[in-house]
């Protein structure tokens, strides 16, 4: 049997990565992270959940299709999302003492404060409705109306109006 | 800023690509990760036919998960599985993998092959099928029309082998656990269907209701799904089923975690097994039509499915719709 063949019939591991895989990871992944940082608050748990996210991908999608920017950002907001809430489920100090790792600020007191305040907000933010939520997470890392609309599936048209009733919702969520 | 902007800023961070690329990497050849090779064509139309095929391969994933679970009957020469309510079971995909097929333990044989087909309208549906077919009272808007297909029952036997197990392991070079003495030859009976599925296509967007084809599992998909169908039985003409789920379980693809979820179904005799997978969806319990069933919502907040079992059918409704659709759709039902 060719190697070739062997390959295509998936008798030999394949070494490495495609090479279209790893563009759109050098492309995507600063991104991607980004959008779970805004979420979960915590630089090591939003590399995790990056890494997560592109092995879903890979193992699903090629490379190449066209949506595959929106999916990354949609799963990295849902995934992140996820994070928060099994988090919610932890010890309310547990999430402090990350965001005050992450927060490194010279002042001890005010990076608790700061953590702490943070912290509630992630918590606020894991209570919205999955939607709202992610619209927020990708509206607050920076994706345009046209972008959100592309990886939550939603009109574009309708973006401003969603966003909106999500920032009220979530202002509501935070004061309570 | 925004208050919300203040809200949510976090320090921008460090991000080092390479090191992560070399991460995934090790990830991927460490796990033996595969990736996909092409895009699955998304179809305007898909054939009644075609969604009834992947119905069937679904039923096939659920009839492995139902033989897993099966234990705790008595050693008699006919035993039945008869399943009364629905689980949830997370499967992962290295479970997926991992486990061995059918064919590695024996000889499937259909007996009555799967042979869906479509049919004109709902009476036909009803009158083919020899069961009440119920229809929404309700339909999201957006939702066109529906056409039907029935898939007859089915009927399979399966020869457990310890030679071909032998063989399926050596070729893995995995050690598998001994196959009991008796259970070698002997048979299961499986049984399923009939069902009947209505395809509700999208009245508005011809290319889908989300606008990111591809992106979800649920893509591709006509705008909703309602299936209704006689759940799997299972009977066993040697081995005690406690044999049966200690065996299977001791294969080296099935995880610990998956064993101890199937190990901890309450009734396992009467309860009937739905894997989910989870990096691709989420599950939780939810009423529908009075009764506890199961909401499945895929990853990407896309698509939903609920599916549950009432007066000895198994109900689904499943689309790109919002969960709260979906439920409607379900308890709409009549």
């Amino acid at each position: 049997m060719e190697a070739a063949e062997r390959l295509r019939l998936g008798s030999v591991p394949v070494p490495g990565l495609p090479p279209a895989f790893e563009d759109l990871f050098r492309r995507e992944y600063p991104r991607v992270v980004s959008i779970a940082h805004r979420v979960v608050a915590d630089a090591d748990e939003a590399e995790d959940v990056a890494q997560d996210v592109f092995v879903s991908f890979y193992r699903k999608h090629p490379a190449e299709a066209h949506y595959a920017a929106p999916w990354l950002y949609a799963a990295a907001a849902h995934t992140a999302l996820n994070v928060l809430r099994s988090r919610e489920r932890r010890a309310k100090r547990d999430a402090v003492e990350a965001l005050r790792r992450d927060a490194q600020a010279p002042d001890p007191a005010q990076a608790a404060e700061t953590a702490e305040t943070a912290s509630e907000v992630r918590m606020a933010l894991a209570r919205l409705p999955e939607r709202s939520a992610a619209l927020l997470a990708l509206r607050y890392s920076g994706l345009s109306y046209e972008e959100i609309a592309a990886a939550l599936g939603l009109r574009q048209s309708s973006i401003g109006t969603l966003l909106r009733r999500a920032e009220d919702a979530f202002r509501k969520e935070v004061t309570k | 800023m925004s208050d919300i902007e203040d809200m949510l800023s976090v320090p921008e961070p460090k991000v080092d690509t390479d090191r992560a690329l070399a991460r995934l990497r090790a990830r991927v050849e460490g796990e033996r990760i595969t990736p996909v090779t092409r895009v699955a064509a998304p179809r305007r139309r898909p054939a009644v036919s075609g969604w009834l095929k992947g119905l069937s391969a679904a039923a096939t994933v659920a009839l492995v998960a139902t033989v897993l679970t099966m234990s705790g009957l008595a050693e008699t020469i006919l035993t039945i599985f008869e399943p009364k309510q629905i689980v949830a079971v997370p499967i992962t995909n290295s479970d997926l993998n991992g486990a061995s097929s059918f064919d590695a333990y024996g000889t499937l044989t259909w007996t009555e092959q799967p042979k869906p087909y479509d049919v004109p309208d709902v009476r036909t549906a009803a009158r083919e099928s020899g069961m009440t077919v119920l229809i929404p009272g309700n339909l999201p808007a957006g939702v066109g029309a529906a056409r039907y297909g029935v898939m007859p029952k089915t009927t399979a036997t399966f020869t457990f082998s310890a030679e071909k197990a032998r063989q399926a392991a050596a070729a893995q070079k995995r050690t598998p656990p001994p196959m009991p003495a008796n259970m070698d030859g002997s048979k299961l009976f499986i049984t399923g269907g009939p069902a009947v599925v209505a395809f509700y296509d999208d009245g508005t967007t011809p290319t889908g209701a989300t606008g990111a084809s591809g992106a979800s599992p649920f893509s591709g998909m006509p705008r909703l799904i309602v299936a209704q169908g006689k759940p799997p039985v299972v009977q066993s003409d040697g081995v005690t089923v406690d044999q049966l789920q200690s065996y299977l379980l001791q294969q080296p693809g099935i995880s610990p975690q998956l064993a101890a979820q199937i190990r901890a179904i309450k009734d396992p005799s009467t309860t009937l097994p739905v894997p989910i997978p989870v990096d691709m969806a989420t599950s939780k319990k939810v009423t529908v039509q009075g009764v506890e069933g199961i909401f499945v919502g895929d990853s990407t907040g896309l698509g939903s499915a609920v599916i549950w079992q009432k007066d000895g059918i198994v109900y689904g409704v499943a689309g790109t719709l919002t969960e709260q659709q979906v439920l409607a759709v379900a308890n709409s039902l009549h």
